[in-house]
């Protein structure tokens, strides 16, 4: 496993974010799934080496982040794009990803300049890589600070939020980019969008209020739901969550009455149905 | 049209770089027209050579200008990856100058009407100079922190270049405000020690909290004891030679103690890991 984290707590004054959460990510893409407060940026803050947890252990690349050998050696092999990734805005995108590269300690000049070519070549970027990044819409901005964590090929890639303020063409660019980079690689990656979340991870982990509600496939999440999603002519008492779809029936999620239509479950409806059911717990191998 | 070639002599040593300049320069006009003498001189061209110039080219072509003071480094011998990491420094941006600059102004001309006021410019000086170096690591200030506490860059060696690149401007501008008051110039140029002393003593600090807290337990230090005395007209006891001594002990000390322990202290530059 290049993720390895258990019974991790960490507190900010009163607050717990995070509730001796366990958690293991090998090669491909992980999701983390919960709404915003959930403990997801904590735990990720604590995967890329920014925060340490109060109690619990974390072993990331084969190594203890805790001690400071170890983490330079993880940092060497570990790519971060951060929920609020901030720029240099008077950097032009060539300048900002080559100050990272610097900070990634490339700091011969030419191979540096190759690789952070590459990284602008990967993402998209060449077109505008003279241009300021203050003058760069959202999206773009979104993927300089992509192309940053791709430098060095790192093992470790983790992603906070990377398609969050997108619109929907570059959301599918962005999909299509992380699919690409988990590929040999491991990705942990945050989103309270379910759909980015099918499309791209091969495990899911779901957060609430600091603790770990599910761990699985999306298939297994989704499977919870088997059952418990239907079909109506009107919003039903009994469900959980119910809203009109495009045939102007209601889908209702919960426990349904006796003879209710029921339709195939989404990982949404899952999602929804875990997030209802507070006590629930449950974890897949 | 051409008539002559290029004798294999010449082909051989244009291709190894060997040629004089006039017989380089002469071969590489020929060579423009004449597609005979490219050919033969095609077998004699080392292709590692020629690729690591041509990428040489391409990445001077490609990549964007140095900004100037990324070039006025260069020009004073800095290294270009070092001088890319002073010109992110969040401190050195031109409204935080032009704050410290106004703010200097202001204090030189209260100075003048008031002795005390001179006094306690004194006492204000060095704080200049190592807010300079808290900013430059403040979170809401610096944009990419996230991003460089994740990095594997030495947490020292960034601290260090960015406290030399602050402490490089902001020091001349106090200076400047220092000649302008009225009195010794000794006296305007007392302050200097004790911001070399207070900012080695804060580097010290970060290894136990991060560069804001540091600078601010040593700037409240430095107020709460100066004050009283500066208040009072001793200004012997914090600028006086005595004093100075000390605080050139505490610049020395508080360097060597970071030479020492460059490797074996972790230097927190945020809440981090």
């Amino acid at each position: 496993m290049t993720v390895r984290v258990r019974s991790a707590t960490k507190s900010f004054g009163r607050t717990t974010a995070l509730d001796s959460v366990d958690l293991d990510a090998g090669h491909g893409v992980t999701g983390l799934l919960g709404p915003n407060g959930a403990g997801k940026t904590t735990l990720l803050r604590i995967i890329a080496t920014v925060l340490a947890p109060d109690r619990g252990t974390v072993t990331l690349l084969g190594r203890d982040p805790s001690r400071p050998d170890d983490r330079t050696r993880i940092r060497e092999r570990l790519g971060y794009l951060p929920q609020d990734a901030g720029f240099h805005r008077g950097f032009t995108v060539f300048e900002f990803i080559d100050y990272v590269a610097i900070l990634k300690q490339m700091t011969d000049r030419r191979p540096r300049h190759d690789e952070v070519r590459r990284v602008i070549d990967l993402t998209g970027l060449a077109s505008v890589s003279a241009k300021r990044i203050r003058a760069l819409s959202g999206g773009m901005r979104r993927r300089v600070g992509l192309a940053q964590a791709l430098l060095g090929n790192p093992d470790l890639l983790v992603l906070d939020e990377p398609t969050v303020g997108l619109d929907p063409e570059q959301r599918l660019r962005f999909r299509e980019m992380i699919s690409h980079a988990g590929e040999g690689r491991t990705v942990v990656m945050s989103s309270h969008q379910t759909e980015d979340i099918t499309a791209l991870c091969t495990r899911i982990a779901v957060f609430h209020r600091g603790r770990v509600r599910f761990t699985g496939t999306p298939n297994e999440l989704t499977a919870q739901a088997a059952g418990r999603v239907w079909a109506d002519s009107q919003r039903s008492a009994a469900a959980l969550a119910a809203w009109r779809i495009g045939d102007g029936t209601f889908r209702n999620v919960g426990d349904p009455p006796a003879g209710a239509e029921l339709v195939p479950p989404t990982l949404e409806d899952a999602y929804l149905l875990l997030m209802g059911e507070p006590d629930l717990e449950v974890t897949h191998s | 049209m051409t008539v002559w070639h290029l004798d294999p002599e010449a082909i051989r040593r244009y291709a190894q770089g060997a040629a004089p300049p006039e017989l380089a320069a002469s071969a590489e006009a020929h060579l423009m027209r004449c597609a005979t003498c490219r050919d033969a001189i095609a077998s004699h061209v080392d292709t590692r050579r020629v690729e690591a110039i041509w990428r040489e080219v391409v990445d001077r072509a490609d990549a964007p200008r140095p900004s100037w003071p990324e070039r006025i480094l260069a020009r004073l011998g800095v290294g270009e990856a070092t001088a890319r990491l002073v010109a992110a420094t969040p401190t050195l941006r031109g409204p935080w100058l032009l704050g410290i600059a106004g703010v200097l102004a202001l204090s030189v001309w209260a100075a003048q009407v008031d002795e005390r006021l001179l006094r306690m410019l004194l006492v204000a000086a060095p704080l200049g100079p190592l807010a300079g170096v808290a900013v430059a690591f403040a979170g809401g200030l610096d944009p990419t922190r996230e991003i460089g506490l994740a990095a594997p860059y030495s947490g020292l060696r960034l601290l260090l270049i960015r406290t030399a690149a602050v402490l490089g401007v902001t020091v001349p501008i106090v200076a400047a405000a220092g000649l302008a008051l009225p009195g010794s110039h000794w006296l305007a140029a007392a302050w200097l020690l004790p911001t070399a002393g207070l900012t080695c003593a804060a580097l010290a600090l970060t290894a136990r909290m991060t560069p804001v807290v540091a600078v601010g337990v040593v700037a409240t230090a430095w107020v709460l004891v100066t004050t009283p005395t500066a208040m009072a007209g001793h200004l012997d006891l914090a600028f006086g030679v005595g004093a100075q001594i000390f605080w050139l002990a505490v610049a020395v000390g508080g360097g060597l103690w970071l030479a020492v322990t460059r490797n074996t202290v972790t230097i927190k530059l945020g809440r981090s890991a």
